[in-house]
């Protein structure tokens, strides 16, 4: 999985967001280090509400613009649940290797 | 509201006096509008509304310009969205089918290649068969052979391609040319080419296999579930 598409899905694992949101969310979940673009953003939606991960929660018209809210699927949590899981496992191994390396070297 | 609605409505909107000139936002949205218009047109229909809307309030005040690393994304996504793979992925199926047709187009240089291996042969017992057969006709038959392959190879990988992508005419179309390469090869064995062409005959013969076994792929079950679901619009398909 994407780093883009692992953020798109943590900002929507807490309730769901409009496209706007979903930027600014993932921007503060990367500590500033991701800025998802409009077009980067819609085709990672796209592309998980085919693969049925994401889907629309609601519209809304705000300022006369169609306004839609995205929530993740309960494919789409098992699938950010892996992923995580996965991550984690990832770098509790990499952190495990590195302490007697540290160790050493001290 | 639909997206078509809210677009008509925030047209009305933006929408500049006849007196005034018109705002940098306006300015701003249509030159937005056009970049988007790279895009599919079923994404443009279901989402172009939205996107314009996370556009505009990501812009600058008094911005009337889309910024070069914009202009890049939306032209790179748009690009992604059109050449990389379908909506969704498709089936084990029309994956194979795909596999198979690309050997397809490789075994027309296959089949070029042996043609003009074997021409003398060919020619020589073409003659013997045919005694009013010239050397003259035979050129003009080998010139055409190798003009006219460029065309079924291509037309292996387009539809390689557009089937790749869950295109349900082009299911159709493979279907259609199948059917008539059926009948060459049928009229290729009355003419006796098994007699003067074996080896051509051999490499016709694995095409059209090839051919029958990517039209039983194409036509399973679960190809034509993945065929149905493409050709419907983001938000029939559980969006």
């Amino acid at each position: 999985m994407q780093e883009a598409t692992f953020l798109i899905l943590t900002a929507l694992a807490s309730g769901s967001q409009h496209g706007y949101g979903i930027i600014a969310d993932v921007r503060e979940i990367s500590g500033g280090d991701v800025h998802l673009r409009p077009g980067t953003l819609y085709t990672a939606l796209e592309r998980l509400r085919a693969d049925g991960l994401i889907a629309v929660d609601r519209e809304a018209v705000v300022d006369s613009r169609l306004r839609r809210y995205y929530r993740l699927t309960p494919a789409g949590s098992e699938r950010l649940t892996a992923e995580a899981t996965r991550l984690r496992a990832n770098a509790a191994t990499a952190l495990m290797r590195l302490s007697p390396a540290r160790g050493a070297a001290t | 509201m639909s997206a078509r609605a809210a677009r008509s409505t925030a047209s009305a909107r933006n929408a500049p006096a006849e007196t005034t000139p018109p705002e940098p936002h306006a300015i701003l949205e249509r030159r937005y509008r056009r970049l988007l218009a790279c895009y599919p047109r079923f994404f443009r229909c279901d989402s172009e509304d939205e996107i314009l809307a996370v556009l505009m309030a990501c812009a600058r005040p008094g911005q009337r310009w889309p910024g070069p690393a914009d202009c890049a994304d939306l032209l790179g996504s748009a690009v992604r969205m059109r050449l990389g793979p379908g909506r969704s992925s498709p089936p084990r199926a029309v994956t194979r089918a795909v596999r198979l047709m690309r050997v397809g187009a490789a075994t027309e240089i296959a089949g070029l290649v042996i043609a003009l291996a074997t021409a003398s042969s060919v020619q020589s017992a073409l003659v013997r068969q045919h005694v009013t057969f010239l050397n003259g006709h035979w050129h003009n038959l080998l010139l055409l052979i190798e003009l006219a392959v460029p065309i079924p190879f291509g037309l292996w990988l387009w539809l390689a391609w557009a089937n790749g992508r869950g295109h349900r005419w082009a299911r159709s179309a493979f279907a259609g040319v199948f059917g008539m390469y059926t009948l060459i090869v049928l009229g290729k064995l009355a003419a006796g080419a098994a007699s003067y062409a074996p080896a051509d005959l051999l490499v016709v013969g694995v095409q059209w296999l090839i051919g029958l076994a990517v039209v039983l792929l194409l036509f399973s079950r679960s190809a034509g579930t993945f065929y149905r679901h493409q050709s419907m619009p983001p938000a029939a398909r559980g969006g």
